[in-house]
């Protein structure tokens, strides 16, 4: 995988951190005594899901009683019911659909608008793309109810394919994407672009075929941070999904939450089965995971 | 266009487009009121309750799908949660994608029906059939005289008391029909006081605040008092009146002098044996029955003039004016608040009041208290919530209102404020418009200013 | 700009419309629209038929207690939320800048909760909360139990209902703000870390001399990222209490959703999102106002 030059901090980055190795501010803080401290730590700081992912697994009766780990009261039972009660087969596929058309759309979209404002010269690029930029701070929550408006008067609310639209076409351009992956276009070497241009590419060409390419982990670091906005959303599908099969999975989980009488293996259960696919997809894109320019969102 | 087309940008974007039409014409395609085989489907909403009641529900559509199986007719059925419910309706009445026919609680009605989102009924029930309804039900689905709503059962708030712990006190309840007077009620909880017994539950915890301008609108109600005037969307001078400073003070003294708890912990101290009356609903009226059996009495809420009042309504049906088929919708609405394919089950699973009078001979426990008072104050005393348009922000003002009356605050100050809350939120609404220019024309032609 | 980049010029256009329409569609419109509502009695079921009310709907809000309660939460959620995150991330980031591949998992137990749906913590959290009722607790209580803590009724106490809240939180969202510090301590100077040494000083002394002042632009990207999320706060108290008890919850958010969709007051609604916006805008401009300060 091509860096380019970027500064990426991966979550899993070996090089470069010597501020402890070589007297970093703590660096008394080492060894196995250091080793012991970090896994308690770590440990009291997970405990609340682990212990979801425990109670998820034992029976209503004993969820309060016997600790984490009593001998008896194990149980598959809350996942088979809370699937049912939670209709979670139609919810979790909604949901996916839902990242997927965000992910996969908003990326082309937003890299495209980011390759022209880094790559082609067109008058008013400055200005336009001060006003792109001023749309980052924007909070969405709060511009939900207008934009729940718009959203009816484009006939995207209502039956299925109608409220999937709405869920997702609203959040495909994205401000922070397009200035975040301007920057990265702005580091791929012209000589790339050039050689190509002696080859006769047109600018899809070079947009296609070199630009995206170059900067796949930027791309990759996008996909990934909208993925876990959206899986998560809740105001919005709370006002787009009016219908019981346009529920996304969080919606049912709070569903199932509010609705008596309160079943806490259940819940639960839903819970761990509405977090499993986020993690699973996390693990599996974790090394692109960039902390460093999210900052360049400011600046 | 040929030269565009030779854009390459051109492609991507009719390719965005063309998803973008692709997902929306889904919904052009869904919306006909027949899909699923060529049956035809009416959409339905109804709000989720206990589980029984969730079960009784979808066994009730299930016997409408079997029974109009013929006709290639079936009820969808949505639930949502209670508590967001109404926000779920607003949400999807503002969508313009309500269903066909939905559940709606009472004192929602007259908003709906201003908005002109709810059909008449009035063609669907003929005059013997209205008139098997409590009148409380079809008071509470009528605005401006034609009905729009209906349900398949009422509620009823009394005042349930422990004869033992009244008896030690020394405290006779009241033994006509009538209850006591606020006097008498007063009286009965000095005793109690005076004995060490807590005398009263009042249920300040809830915190759902319709809790409050339900159960205690009475109080104003029996005092010849308004929440809002009946000819015209107004509060001012209607919720501050003297009738109502005088019937709330003397309601407030109930809490300044410990009766009933303001900020109470046991949600059931009644049923624990620990105050000897209880100011609650029909829904308590199982579990008190099992805990104190014949130790249990029941007598209308004290009243503050001459004649008692009951609070009532509930959840009701209505058909949405945006209904493909209204008449199926109304044939929905019939078959869910029909004696026997819609009340008994729904009664039976919630133990609510039957909102229909032929309904009560399958529930014998309605030959006494405190099932007889319930259905007694329904047929007599008992008077919905004030249907207007304004009512989600009269109750919301008014029960704030009542929560700091009951903690202390001065009566007059705090009624004057929430009227003053509510007045402009109107005069904003109808602010220059209709309802108010013709106000202005009938006060200059009394010669008022 | 070199010459086939000012010739492809003509093709921008079609790179920027997708995304430039989308802006003005789901973005720019509904924020006129918005200023244009607030102004007006816009009602939510029939928006179209509204009338003019001139700054009636901003004056309504100064005076609406339920508003000034959900801003004055907004606000003390935002007090207890950025300064105790800010400052956790800061000091998770350098107990967890260690090179050593063996202790690359310390860095991703922390990140664990960022990656895990808010609503589906919220609903956690509400049973770790549970009260004690008929000799069962929840779990935070059984925790504290051991320290002879006595339990306490978290979600349903109005003066513990924020806190606890707030905490919550905070444990979701260090790990993201540990990121973007781990990502600054790189830029961090090693030559100015080994002359501190060198003349002596202790490591809190150079994480206060050196590193911070290092790290200032950092920090203060941090902070303005977390107070724009802080006030965005909306999820947890929706779930967790309803934006109760007595509305000691209440979130800014909740409140403009409730006078959209309850009191469906659409006017009065928009003024308070563009209350908020303003607000919002305002506190980012003041810090992005310090952070060139600082560059100069």
């Amino acid at each position: 995988m091509k860096r380019n030059g970027t500064k990426f901090v991966t979550t899993d980055r070996p090089d470069g951190q010597e501020l402890r190795e070589k007297g970093g501010p703590l660096a008394g803080a080492r060894g196995y005594g250091a080793w012991i401290v970090s896994m308690g730590v770590a440990v009291v700081f997970l405990s609340p899901l682990l212990w979801m992912l425990a109670a998820s697994l034992r029976e209503e009766a004993s969820i309060f009683q016997g600790g984490w780990l009593g001998a008896d009261g194990w149980t598959l039972q809350n996942y088979a019911d809370a699937w049912r009660r939670a209709a979670l087969g139609r919810a979790l596929l909604n949901s996916a659909l839902q990242v997927l058309v965000i992910g996969g759309g908003g990326l082309l979209v937003n890299a495209m608008a980011a390759y022209a404002f880094a790559r082609l010269e067109f008058r008013g690029r400055e200005w336009l793309f001060a006003a792109v930029v001023m749309l980052i701070v924007l909070p969405v929550e709060v511009l939900a109810v207008p934009m729940f408006f718009t959203v009816r008067d484009l006939g995207l609310t209502g039956g299925y394919g109608a409220a999937m639209a709405g869920l997702t076409v609203p959040f495909l351009a994205k401000a922070f994407n397009i200035y975040f992956l301007r920057q990265h276009f702005l580091t791929v070497p012209a000589a790339l672009e050039e050689a190509a241009v002696m080859d006769g590419a047109g600018p899809w060409r070079l947009f296609w075929n070199v630009a995206l390419p170059s900067i796949k982990p930027a791309l990759a670091t996008v996909v990934v941070l909208d993925l876990l906005t959206h899986w998560g959303d809740f105001l919005w599908p709370l006002m787009i999904a009016t219908r019981e099969e346009t529920r996304t999975v969080q919606l049912s989980l709070a569903n199932l939450f509010t609705q008596p009488p309160v079943q806490w293996g259940d819940i639960l259960a839903c819970a761990v089965l509405a977090t499993l696919p986020v993690m699973l997809f996390f693990r599996w894109f974790q090394r692109y995971v960039v902390a460093t320019d999210a900052r360049a969102g400011i600046k | 266009m040929s030269v565009l087309c030779g854009y390459p940008g051109f492609r991507v974007l009719t390719g965005v487009l063309s998803v973008v039409l692709l997902l929306s014409c889904g919904a052009g395609c869904r919306r006909a009121p027949t899909d699923d085989g060529g049956k035809k489907v009416i959409r339905v909403w109804s709000h989720q309750g206990q589980e029984a009641e969730n079960r009784a529900m979808r066994g009730i559509a299930k016997a409408f799908n079997q029974a109009h199986a013929e006709r290639g007719l079936r009820v969808d059925l949505s639930f949502f949660p209670d508590f967001q419910y109404a926000e779920k309706l607003a949400i999807a009445a503002a969508a313009r994608d309500l269903p066909d026919a939905f559940e709606l609680d009472g004192p929602a009605v007259a908003r709906l029906v201003d908005a002109g989102l709810l059909a008449q009924l009035d063609a669907y029930f003929d005059r013997a059939e209205r008139d098997d309804f409590l009148p409380t039900i079809i008071a509470q689905g009528t605005v401006d005289g034609k009905l729009y709503a209906l349900g398949a059962f009422d509620s009823a708030v009394v005042l349930y008391y422990d004869r033992d712990l009244l008896a030690k006190a020394g405290v006779k309840p009241s033994t006509d029909d009538e209850g006591w007077t606020w006097d008498e009620f007063v009286q009965a909880c000095e005793r109690l006081q005076a004995a060490g017994i807590e005398p009263l539950a009042m249920h300040m915890d809830d915190s759902a605040d319709e809790w409050f301008t339900y159960a205690f609108s009475p109080v104003v109600w029996s005092g010849g008092g308004h929440l809002i005037a009946s000819d015209a969307p107004r509060v001012r001078g209607v919720l501050a009146s003297k009738e109502n400073l005088r019937s709330l003070r003397a309601w407030q003294d109930v809490f300044t002098r410990k009766f009933a708890a303001t900020d109470p912990v046991d949600p059931n101290p009644f049923g624990n044996g620990k105050v000897a009356m209880d100011w609650t609903g029909h829904w308590m009226a199982r579990a008190h029955l099992e805990k104190k059996g014949d130790r249990l009495g029941a007598m209308r809420l004290p009243r503050m003039g001459e004649k008692p009042v009951a609070p009532c309504g509930s959840w009701c049906w209505g058909v949405s004016t945006q209904a493909g088929d209204p008449e199926l919708a109304a044939l929905w609405v019939r078959w869910v608040t029909d004696a026997k394919t819609g009340v008994e089950p729904l009664v039976r699973a919630n133990g609510a009041v039957p909102a229909r009078r032929s309904a009560f001979a399958a529930f014998p426990e309605y030959s006494e208290n405190p099932y007889r008072l319930f259905r007694e104050q329904l047929e007599t005393t008992a008077r919905p919530r004030p249907r207007t348009p304004f009512y989600a922000t009269l109750t919301g003002r008014f029960a704030a209102a009542l929560r700091d009356i009951a903690r202390g605050a001065d009566v007059e100050a705090r009624l004057k404020q929430a009227e003053d809350e509510v007045q402009s939120v109107i005069d904003r609404r109808v602010g220059g418009g209709k309802i108010k220019r013709e106000e202005k024309e009938a006060a200059e032609q009394e010669g008022r200013p | 700009m070199t010459v086939w980049q000012r010739a492809r010029g003509r093709s921008a256009p079609w790179f920027l419309l997708p995304a430039l329409a989308l802006l003005a569609v789901f973005v720019v419109w509904p924020l006129l629209r918005a200023g244009w509502w607030s102004f007006t009695n816009a009602d939510l079921l029939s928006p179209e038929r509204s009338q003019g009310v001139g700054l009636a709907n901003y004056a309504d809000l100064a005076g609406d207690g339920r508003f000034r309660r959900a801003f004055g939460n907004t606000w003390l959620f935002a007090l207890l939320v950025v300064p105790l995150q800010t400052v956790g991330a800061f000091f998770l980031a350098l107990w967890v800048n260690r090179p050593e591949p063996a202790w690359r998992w310390l860095r991703a137990v922390f990140f664990v909760p960022v990656v895990v749906a808010m609503p589906v913590l919220a609903v956690l959290w509400t049973l770790l909360y549970q009260p004690a009722q008929g000799g069962e607790m929840g779990p935070v209580n059984a925790a504290l139990a051991v320290f002879g803590v006595p339990p306490q009724a978290w979600l349903r106490d109005p003066t513990l209902a924020l806190p606890a809240i707030a905490f919550m939180s905070i444990w979701q969202g260090v790990g993201l703000q540990m990121m973007v510090f781990l990502a600054g301590l790189q830029g961090v100077s090693k030559e100015l870390l080994d002359a501190a040494r060198i003349d002596g000083a202790g490591a809190w002394q150079r994480v206060w001399n050196v590193v911070i002042p290092a790290m200032r632009n950092t920090i203060i990207f941090v902070v303005t990222v977390t107070t724009i999320l802080a006030f965005r706060i909306f999820v947890q108290p929706y779930l967790m209490t309803r934006g109760g008890p007595g509305n000691s919850t209440l979130s800014l958010i909740q409140s403009v959703y409730e006078m959209t969709f309850i009191s469906q007051d659409l006017g009065r609604a928009c003024a308070a999102a563009m209350a908020f916006l303003l607000l919002v805008g305002g506190l980012t401009w003041l810090q992005r106002r310090l952070l060139k300060e600082e560059r100069e």
